[in-house]
């Protein structure tokens, strides 16, 4: 780089600010484009994800192809066990068909890596994202892509706002009888780490007070908005991103950050071994980490994973009382709370 | 030339070449019904990922209270839809093909249309219908008397009875029909003239008399209700009543362990076995020989005074089973919101819009349940027909046990055959696992017992001497069947394809365990959308699968007559 004299230290400056900001260590142009043409060798991946609902997984899909011509991504959005469940079956085929894998329930990629199932790649550009998501495996083996919250929903036309349940156990009160929705523990990973937080906080007598007042049991999380919205049941444990985002839309979509916390859910992305495109697996890798991704996730009011993207309604993630568990905590508890669940509920 | 040489010579020249032929179709048959079922059976001894064989599977398999219960819901499920099929098919079956009934072309045209709905769509009508909170009809009921409980609710051993049975009473119809209309009216008379009226005549002599074929419709019925998974998806698991092919699924979870969902499918296979075994043993002291030849005349009930509230009961049917959840479906595909209701506001083509150009995948799920439903169903009606030749001419030793492989599939449950092919098809050496193959064979598995009913049929009426005159003329066996058995039976492989497509493309029990990402199809498209709830942009696809349907129905109606579908097959 040439400069003219006499600017050298601005010029210096703002280099050693460069390298020292995350920017600076983002995807380049040139290995970008590199990756690009490797990609567009293979022409296409497929992406499981649970990380969204099928509106915003479509969107992500498209705003990737829209990026980088000639590769396609082939979306399947399911919930998270239902994911892993299929991605186990190819993976017991000996016929992997999936590249890269989005699952919400991180104790998959615990279990993926002590066998040797996930493919060892750090996107250049996950030094981009916020400093509180970077690095979540030491190894670099899975990253994390997408940020949720699991708080109190509800449906803003039959119930007020000083009457919505201010806490979890709120839930419980006889006068939401026949009015709850929730997810299932073995289908959406959201739940299975809600289900877990909860019984750590209030022990499994919290599930079996709620089995009394006969909530309505769906598959996904995203179930429990649709069914506020119709009106179905007036009350929930729910993504609070996407009632902010069906709220903006118009529906009679409420919201509570419940004050013994929200269960913050951190949803990593990774590529499998053995993946048959495996260029284009790391090009939508770096991708899914990009600002670009966290433009697109906003859109459609997701949290985003970069500073300089700012999020879309909502109160900031640092202002909420937060229920984050461990990696490895919710590796151990999830598939016995899974049980649990099916002992007491039946289903 | 001498004669020791010869000999072999002529032999050779003796030895009938499309024996082989027909070898080799007995030996494609064998291969994809016997191959499954011995691959699940071995299954189910299998250790996981080990060596050597192990009865720890079905240990596990039972060794839950919960998994028990499972299966014993299910039978208890089965046995209420067989029952409620019956209580809504054989008076209708009646009153459409023997009495005087108004409306009876309509009644049948209905009982058609709760067919060709599949019964995944039916429940998301119903759970507009019947949620306990927001379905339409609890919300009149409460509207209107001003209760706190709701009327109905969808998400109960109940709700999933019903709304099976709306979609499997088809074939306890059809059974009881066919029956029907081979019972003459001369014993009937004879209970007139003795003094029984209408009704008394039914229930002491017309019923007695179709009872084997009642039978076959309910064993047929029952054993239908048990492989279906798309309504325990989306009603059971809220109903909070667990059920075989849930908890097989389970089995599938990780790690996935086919072996124990082998052994966890065996009973249902003995079960199978066992009703078959007491079908003969109800029938076999009695004779029914009334029903089979050609009896005296068929002649109309006149019903009087019961027509019209035979009527009420035949619309009340068509109004449950067809009309009532295809009016709310349309409204939810319409809906930002089904709970909504009817307004303006609430109008929108949004649903159908994500579905046909926004959902990537749903327009490839269209087209591959079209191809590889057409496929299957192609290669199920040419091999079916094949084998209904051997049978028919009796080409093969053993050709029964031919005829019966085709049938076995029909009364095998389909859930059962699903891990069968899985463990058949999926592992190396196949590897077939994500594949269109894998499908379209497991499809035209499931697809073979109806097409070989049909070809089977359609053969017994061409008289095997127009073909020897083709041989004699010096065409081969191939020549005759080209030149003379296919074109005869034109019109009636258009209707048994027709007949085969239709279940095909909406196949989803056997296609939940064999789809990859790039093969989903229709079904599992709208089961993985189903998991968000948005039962309007499942109610948009829904539509999309349906008018698929109903343009090939209709195609099929020009070509072959539109009872094709009605008569026994």
């Amino acid at each position: 780089m040439r400069a003219p004299k006499g600017r050298t230290l601005p010029i210096a400056l703002a280099m050693l600010a460069a390298t020292l900001s995350p920017a600076a260590a983002q995807l380049s142009a040139d290995a970008e484009k590199a990756l690009h043409e490797a990609a567009k060798k293979e022409g296409q991946l497929t992406w499981y994800t649970a990380h969204y609902s099928a509106e915003t997984a479509e969107k992500m899909g498209k705003a990737f192809m829209a990026r980088y011509p000639g590769v396609k991504v082939n979306v399947v959005r399911t919930t998270a066990q239902v994911a892993y469940q299929r991605l186990s079956q190819e993976l017991r085929a000996g016929s992997l068909q999936v590249d890269v894998f989005g699952s919400t329930d991180i104790g998959h990629y615990l279990e993926l890596k002590t066998k040797g199932l996930l493919e060892k790649f750090t996107p250049a550009n996950a030094a981009t994202t916020l400093e509180s998501v970077r690095g979540i495996d030491a190894d670099g083996m899975y990253h994390v892509s997408s940020l949720g919250m699991v708080g109190i929903t509800y449906n803003t036309a039959k119930v007020k706002a000083a009457d919505a349940p201010k806490n979890w156990p709120d839930l419980l009160d006889p006068k939401w009888k026949s009015q709850v929705s929730v997810g299932h523990p073995g289908f959406s990973g959201y739940v299975g780490i809600w289900v877990l937080t909860m019984t750590k906080m209030y022990g499994w007598s919290f599930f079996e007070k709620l089995e009394k007042g006969k909530p309505q049991i769906g598959r996904s999380i995203l179930d429990t908005q649709t069914m506020l919205k119709a009106g179905e049941r007036l009350v929930a444990a729910g993504p609070i991103t996407s009632a902010i985002e069906a709220a903006a839309k118009g529906d009679p979509l409420g919201w509570v950050y419940p004050t013994d916390g929200t269960v913050v859910i951190i949803a990593p992305q990774a590529i499998v071994k053995g993946a048959k495109n495996p260029a284009a697996a790391k090009l939508f890798m770096e991708w899914a980490l990009s600002e670009d991704a966290s433009r697109t996730m906003v859109e459609d009011y997701q949290m985003s994973l970069h500073a300089n993207v700012p999020g879309r309604g909502g109160t900031p993630l640092k202002d909420i009382k937060q229920l984050i568990l461990k990696p490895d905590e919710i590796l151990k508890g999830v598939s016995d709370v899974k049980e649990r669940w099916r002992d007491t509920f039946g289903n | 030339m001498t004669s020791t040489a010869a000999a072999p010579v002529r032999a050779w020249l003796r030895f009938d070449w499309t024996m082989l032929v027909w070898l080799g179709l007995a030996a494609v048959l064998v291969f994809i019904v016997v191959n499954p079922l011995i691959r699940l059976v071995l299954a189910s001894f299998e250790v996981r990922d080990g060596v050597g064989y192990t009865f720890d599977n079905y240990l596990t398999a039972y060794g839950r209270p919960r998994y028990v219960q499972a299966l014993v819901n299910t039978l208890v499920m089965g046995a209420g839809v067989a029952a409620l099929c019956v209580v809504f098919a054989v008076p209708l079956a009646w009153a459409c093909s023997r009495t005087d009934m108004p409306a009876r072309g309509f009644v049948r045209l209905c009982v058609l249309a709760a067919f060709i709905m599949p019964p995944y769509l039916g429940a998301v009508g119903w759970i507009l219908l019947a949620g306990p909170n927001a379905g339409w009809i609890n919300r009149a009921w409460v509207a209107m008397t001003g209760a706190t409980e709701p009327l109905v609710n969808v998400f109960s051993l109940t709700g999933l009875i019903v709304i099976m049975a709306c979609n499997l009473f088809f074939f306890v119809f059809v059974f009881t029909t066919s029956a029907l209309e081979l019972v003459s009216s001369e014993m009937e008379d004879a209970a007139n003239i003795l003094g029984a009226g209408a009704v008394r005549t039914a229930f002491r002599i017309t019923l007695p008399l179709i009872y084997p074929a009642i039978l076959a419709g309910v064993i047929v019925v029952f054993l239908q209700s048990l492989a279906l998974f798309g309504v325990p998806a989306l009603i059971a698991i809220p109903a909070r009543y667990p059920v075989v092919t849930t908890q097989l699924w389970q089995f599938f979870e990780s790690p996935v362990r086919v072996e124990v969902a082998a052994a966890y499918a065996i009973p249902l296979l003995g079960i199978t076995i066992g009703l078959l075994g007491l079908q003969r043993l109800l029938l076999a002291r009695k004779g029914y020989v009334t029903v089979s030849g050609k009896g005296g005349e068929r002649r109309v009930v006149r019903l009087g005074a019961w027509r019209w509230p035979m009527f009420g009961f035949a619309a009340t049917i068509c109004l449950i089973t067809v009309f009532m959840p295809l009016v709310v479906q349309v409204q939810a595909a319409f809906s930002r919101a089904w709970g909504r209701g009817f307004s303006l506001d609430n109008l929108t083509l949004e649903n159908f819009r994500f579905i046909l150009f926004e959902h990537q995948m749903a327009r490839q799920s269209v087209f591959n349940s079209v191809t590889y439903a057409a496929i299957a169903a192609l290669i199920a009606i040419l091999l079916s027909l094949c084998i209904a030749y051997i049978v028919n001419r009796k080409l093969l030793r053993f050709s029964g046990v031919l005829a019966f492989l085709c049938m076995a599939p029909f009364v095998i449950p389909g859930i059962v055959l699903a891990i069968g092919f899985y463990a058949a098809y999926a592992p190396p050496p196949l590897a077939l696992y994500g594949t269109a193959l894998i499908l379209i064979l497991a499809f035209a598995t499931r697809a073979l017992p109806i097409a070989y009913a049909s070809n089977a049929a359609g053969l017994r009426a061409i008289h095997p001497e127009m073909e020897e005159a083709v041989r004699i003329l010096g065409g081969g066996r191939f020549m005759a069947i080209r030149r003379v058995v296919a074109p005869l039976l034109k019109r009636s492989l258009v209707g048994a394809w027709v007949l085969v497509f239709v279940p095909t493309c909406q196949e989803l029990s056997t296609a939940i365990f064999l789809t990859g990402p790039n093969t989903r199809v229709m079904s599992v498209l709208l089961l993985d959308l189903s998991e968000e709830g948005k039962l309007e942009q499942l109610s948009a696809l829904g539509s999309v699968l349906l008018v698929i349907t109903v343009i090939i129905v209709a195609i099929g109606f020009r070509i072959v007559g539109r009872d094709f579908m009605l008569r026994r097959t």
